[in-house]
């Protein structure tokens, strides 16, 4: 397979990869490909390292194992775990399991939705957040759970949720208070 | 430091890594890198109650440390760890006794459970293979190789009765016996670690707390069906399961258990790890397989089942986590063995996820056949915030619900789905009173709406149906027919789907009706959500938490602008009386308001008590001049709060009621029953002056049954009659020597008093009952000079019907308590007058109907209490002969009147109820608001037309700034009369705030209402009509 055969079917005009972006998926299709249902694990490996799955790299991926576009696409659009587009830099999923639910998981998203200026499934004006709804992380005991990126934040009280916000705005931004909010994990574990 | 070695062991379960576990193994490193490696710091798997974490083991001592952070590290290491002595404040209390239970096997939460599949979760290091074997760990699988045959193993498995975890319970061995003998060149085993059900965790814990027991099972069952690949499926939600498990394979390929030969027995197996995308329906066994495949993970039609036509095409045994974690327990101890645990039916144990509103959540087993009420309230601890439980989803999305009355259910596959709920993999939510269920219902058509695949049309277009019909019904947009849609479109959509997704997906909406129709009812017929959840039915939890749904955020806020008369009134637009319900009413607005969230629910009774002390001159509500209702004769049978508001209402409307009241001075029960000390008598003549100001008039000495009779009253042009009589007549106590001198009904004995101004009353005094005519009594007679006076109830004190704060008041002023006690005979002495009470002791036993643990006679001998005078409290009843006379008024099961929900109408058109006479004994305020819908029911009747022009709500001009933060004050407890100084005495115990006390008070109130504009019934679209 090469560079050149991708572009065909590909209509977004803005979007194509980087040289190293295709280096890095013909990586992850030969350590796959010999495998039996190997497209999965493929596109999630892809998806880790890009952060969603344009069609450009769709495309790759489809060539890369053999398999139509079309199918891909439709393995893509199945799964909710899949983004064709980009998102934020920090992926906030406010759990809405059963057990979240009835402990006022509804509030903590409405508040979080006011915060961040966004509904579910959109990216905050500064590309800092995106905001999703999960269906329980199995921190039922915890309950309301809110996950941003790996970090699992238990028993999140609507009103304290721009502070728990803020250990991640000041992330990345030099200007902020040096070691305020480099460790959310601590700072709630500790509370 | 003690000689013996000891280790730290830290959960890092996925709850407490959350909470911050990891950061106190590095902590205990730290603080122990001098000990010379005399204390080991070890993690170990999820230990279970995961809300308590981060939790911390000391080892062999088998203490338990919880909700330990960083800064307690120090601590521990320094007391227990060198000093040998136990941080107290960092243990378990038994919340009963507030005792310190440092041992994790005396904490009942513990104590009560049967781990067989948890097993090793909690006491070893779950990345360690060497633990695992430690503790026994691959002998099975060792046996399985070199000593047992495929055939000897499903044996085993028959006998055992082990059946799927996953939820349906199919007999493992049938399964396994299938696969083993359909011929293939190539099998496959996989595992189903999807766990989508939200509200369930056991999977999770097993595969990140005990990873190579899931992995032994597997591979027994590879070399009894004779498969060389495996696969586990594991939604992408749990990236610490994974990392876990994937170690866990590496550690068990090296040690030679999975290959080329499985402990050299030349049978190979290898198992890989599939990660999840993302979609419910992947936990259904054929989509799982098309997702494995790499297609999108949509369901195909059975037979052929899996063990015949699985992955690629080859036979195919999958079975879910809990079940292969079974397995290697079971081939190591015996069939036998694991046959005794549990039912008949269901054997062994069954991992549930306990979650919700109970206070012990987290990860629990226990054998099959345990109840609900066990597993709740032994090991749960109880509903949170000692909320009373609602019901308990079990099952997910694909389950039902368990209401109150059947918490003695035995937990096994059969009893549970006899109620229409399942098994399922384990997730059990526990719901309180703040739940509304047709909120549940709607919020998991939502989940089973948006999970659905699309592929059949019964699943992918009924639910949508569904879930618009529920949407409809939470937004106060329901018709009448809904719910009977709901049911049939069920029926359909479980009889007609495809997968096990859409022909389980309408359970909870069917459960939710089965058990809870009521509040469907509530919901499309009065627009009214109980548990003040559905937004858009909801002005503020508090207004819909109050019976006579008063404006609470409207007149708090009032208050808090010093506009004490506008208060008043708006407050009396729902309700006349304002003062009586500042003393008397139980707040179930205090309940359900939303500051409890952030410390402490506002003191809404504290604020409408300094309300109404700022009453100078009466505050007059609105009323309607109307000639033509001022001519219809309206009778109100008993001047008690549900007849007094009925008439008030009435007088608003233009009416002229009269009022019958049987004894001396009207009131009822607020005359007759409550004593002075908590309801000054001026108080509450004020507020029924007022209502006769407004046009009502009210006949004393006259009494039903006595004086006159309904029929009469139709005679003499009387065009509608009230019945609000309460409850007046006392139950007995059915037990012997009851006829003795002495022994005196609960309200007979208060209301002589009351009335009379003087009750002969004893020296020694043993009140029977928990209520709070019983306090209520208990109390009159400790003021009346009684020396020592005893409550005697069956149930314990959490479970007494009075209120909390009136039970604590009798406690402080002297009155004894008896509980679990129960009156067995009435001792005379030879004048026939009472001496004493023989009673028996009680233990608590099975959950009864009422959700409440029913109390059963323990072994120990009776005793006897010394009493010169026995006050009966047991409950009060109506006596519809005396009240009826001949006609026939249908009554309902508990013998008071029958009255519609909404109108007060009896089976009589003109014949009205309410307030205990038809609800049976209930609170003041519910008496009052029975009276305003009776009120409104009886001009509507009289006009056809519908003019209660004070349910409409007000708009509010009181200042607010949503944005502001809220304000830090506490809420303000009501000061008290020194217990010395009220306990003989009958002025009023409960003292007013100070103005600024009151003022920050009403600060303290979120505004829930804010911005809200309620659905009103007139607005209600009706675009939908069933025919």
């Amino acid at each position: 397979m090469s560079a050149h055969g991708t572009a065909t079917r590909t209509t977004a005009p803005a979007e194509t990869l980087e040289p190293e972006q295709h280096q890095f998926i013909d990586r992850v299709v030969k350590a796959h490909h010999l495998e039996h249902g190997a497209l999965i694990p493929v596109l999630q490996e892809v998806q880790k390292e890009f952060g969603y799955l344009s069609q450009p790299a769709i495309d790759r991926i489809a060539s890369g194992l053999g398999i139509p576009f079309s199918e891909v696409a439709g393995v893509v659009t199945f799964y909710s775990f899949f983004n064709t587009s980009p998102r934020g830099k920090h992926i906030v999923r406010v759990c809405l399991g059963t057990a979240c639910y009835v402990r006022n998981g509804k509030q903590v998203l409405s508040d979080l939705q006011r915060e961040l200026g966004v509904t579910v499934g959109e990216t905050s004006e500064d590309r800092n957040f995106t905001l999703e709804v999960g269906r329980c992380f199995g921190a039922c005991g915890l309950a309301p759970v809110v996950m941003i990126d790996d970090d699992v934040h238990q028993r999140v009280k609507p009103a304290r949720l721009r502070e728990l916000l803020s250990h991640y705005q000041a992330e990345g931004e030099p200007t902020a208070t040096p070691g305020n909010g480099s460790q959310p994990k601590q700072q709630e574990g500790a509370r | 430091m003690s000689g013996t070695k000891r280790e730290v062991m830290v959960c890092a379960g996925g709850g407490c890594v959350a909470s911050g576990s990891l950061d106190l193994v590095n902590e205990f490193h730290a603080r122990l890198s001098s000990a010379n490696g005399s204390v080991a710091v070890r993690t170990c798997g999820c230990l279970g109650p995961c809300a308590r974490g981060p939790l911390v083991r000391i080892e062999p001592d088998g203490v338990l440390y919880e909700e330990v952070t960083v800064a307690d590290v120090d601590e521990i290491v320094r007391e227990h760890l060198f000093e040998d002595r136990v941080v107290e404040r960092l243990c378990h209390r038994n919340p009963a006794t507030d005792e310190v239970v440092p041992k994790q096997n005396d904490i009942e939460f513990f104590r009560n459970q049967t781990k067989i599949v948890l097993r090793n979760c909690g006491r070893i290091d779950p990345m360690s293979i060497d633990d695992y074997r430690a503790e026994g760990g691959y002998e099975a699988l060792e046996k399985a190789v070199t000593s047992l045959s495929g055939d000897q193993i499903i044996e085993e498995l028959k006998t055992s009765g082990l059946r799927g975890r996953g939820g349906a319970g199919f007999p493992t061995w049938r399964k396994w016996h299938f696969a083993r003998n359909i011929p293939g060149a190539r099998k496959y085993v996989v595992c189903n670690a999807d766990e989508g059900d939200p509200g369930a965790f056991m999977d999770r814990s097993i595969l990140e707390g005990d990873p190579h027991s899931l992995i032994e099972g597997m591979a027994i069952a590879a070399y009894t069906i004779g498969a060389t690949q495996g696969y586990v499926y594991v939604r992408a939600e749990y990236p610490l399961a994974v990392s876990r498990l994937a170690k866990a394979l590496e550690a068990a390929r090296n040690a030679g258990i999975l290959g080329a030969s499985i402990m050299g027995s030349g049978v190979a197996f290898d198992l890989g790890i599939r990660m999840g995308s993302g979609a419910f329906v992947c936990g259904e066994e054929t989509a799982l397989m098309a997702s494995i495949e790499g297609r999108r993970g949509e369901p195909r039609p059975r037979p052929p089942f899996p063990a015949e036509v699985g992955l690629w095409e080859s036979p195919t045994l999958l079975n879910n986590v809990e079940t292969y974690a079974n397995v290697p327990a079971i081939l190591a101890r015996g069939a036998e063995w694991f046959a005794e645990i549990g039912t008949a039916q269901s054997r062994g144990t069954k991992v549930f996820a306990l979650a919700g509103a109970v206070n012990n959540s987290g990860l629990v087993e226990v054998p099959m056949g345990t109840t609900l009420g066990e597993l709740i309230y032994d090991i749960g601890g109880g509903i949170t915030g000692g909320k009373s439980f609602k019901a308990a989803q079990i099952g997910g999305p694909s389950g039902g619900c368990i209401p109150r009355e059947h918490l003695s259910v035995p937990l096994d596959y059969e009893s549970v789905s006899k109620l229409g709920a399942i098994m399922g993999s384990g997730g059990l939510i526990v719901m309180d009173d703040d739940t509304c269920m047709v909120d549940v219902a709607r919020f998991f058509l939502e989940f089973v709406q948006e999970e659905s695949c699309g592929k059949c049309v019964p699943c992918r277009v009924g639910t949508k149906r569904m879930l618009e019909i529920l949407e409809r019904i939470c937004s106060g947009k329901g018709v009448e027919g809904d719910i009977e849609m709901l049911e049939q479109l069920g029926r359909q959509i479980k009889e007609t789907s495809l997968c096990g997704l859409g022909q389980s997906a309408p359970n909870p909406v069917l459960s939710t009706i089965r058990y809870f129709r009521h509040e469907y009812e509530a919901h499309i017929r009065e627009r009214h959500c109980e548990a003040g959840v559905c937004p858009s039915l909801v002005r503020a939890p508090c207004q819909s938490a109050c019976p006579a749904g008063v404006d609470v955020p409207g007149f708090v806020s009032l208050v808090g602008e010093e506009r004490y008369a506008e208060a008043l009134k708006l407050h009396r637009e729902r309700n006349p009386f304002a003062a009586v319900c500042a003393r008397v009413c139980f707040h179930t607005c205090e309940d359900k308001c939303r500051r409890t969230s952030l410390d402490d629910s506002v003191a809404i009774r504290g604020i409408k008590r300094f309300m109404v002390d700022q009453e100078v001159v009466i505050q007059h509500p609105r009323v309607v001049e109307s000639e033509e209702n001022e001519k219809r004769r309206i009778a109100i049978v008993g001047g008690g709060p549900a007849g007094l508001s009925c008439g008030y209402f009435l007088a608003r409307l233009g009416y002229r009621p009269v009022v019958l009241e049987a004894e001396q001075r009207p009131g009822g029960m607020l005359v007759q029953t409550i004593p002075a000390y908590r309801l000054p008598r001026e108080t509450l003549a004020r507020e029924i002056r007022m209502i006769e100001q407004l046009g009502v008039t009210i006949k004393t000495d006259t009494a039903l049954g006595r004086d006159f009779t309904l029929e009469q009253l139709r005679d003499e042009g009387y065009e509608a009659v009230f019945l609000g009589v309460g409850a007046p007549s006392g139950m007995a106590l059915g037990i012997d020597g009851e006829d003795a001198e002495g022994v005196v009904e609960a309200n007979d004995f208060l209301r002589r008093y009351n009335i009379r101004g003087s009750v002969p009353v004893g020296k020694q005094v043993v009140v029977v009952g928990g209520g709070n005519a019983a306090i209520d009594a208990a109390r009159t007679a400790l003021r009346l000079g009684s020396e020592k006076v005893t409550v005697v109830y069956r149930r314990t004190q959490e479970q007494m019907p009075a209120y909390a704060e009136e039970i604590e008041a009798a406690l402080a002023e002297g009155v004894e308590l008896r509980c679990l006690t129960q009156p067995l005979e009435v001792v005379s002495n030879d004048t026939g007058s009472v001496s004493a009470l023989r009673c028996a002791r009680m233990a608590l036993g099975e959950f009864d109907r009422s959700g409440r643990r029913g109390a059963t006679r323990a072994k120990d001998e009776p005793f006897l209490v010394e009493a010169d005078q026995v006050i009966v409290a047991i409950g009060q009843r109506l006596d519809p002969a005396t009240m009826l006379g001949d006609m026939e008024v249908e009554l309902t099961g508990n013998g008071f009147i029958k009255a519609d929900q909404l109108t007060g109408c009896t089976s009589v058109p003109w014949l009205f109820a309410g307030g205990d006479a038809a609800s049976g004994p209930a609170s003041v305020v519910s008496a009052i608001a029975a009276g305003e819908r009776a009120a409104v029911g009886i001009d509507a009747m009289l006009t056809g037309e519908e003019h209660a022009f004070w349910r409409t709500e007000h708009v509010l001009d009181t200042d607010y700034d949503p944005d502001a933060d809220p304000v830090p004050f506490p809420r303000e407890p009501i000061p008290m009369v020194p217990v010395d100084r009220r306990k003989r005495s009958f002025d009023e115990v409960e003292l007013p705030w100070n103005e600024s006390v009151a003022l920050r008070q009403c600060q303290r109130c979120l505004r829930c209402d804010y911005g809200r504009v309620p659905v009103s019934p007139d607005h209600a679209a009706s675009e939908v009509h069933y025919a």
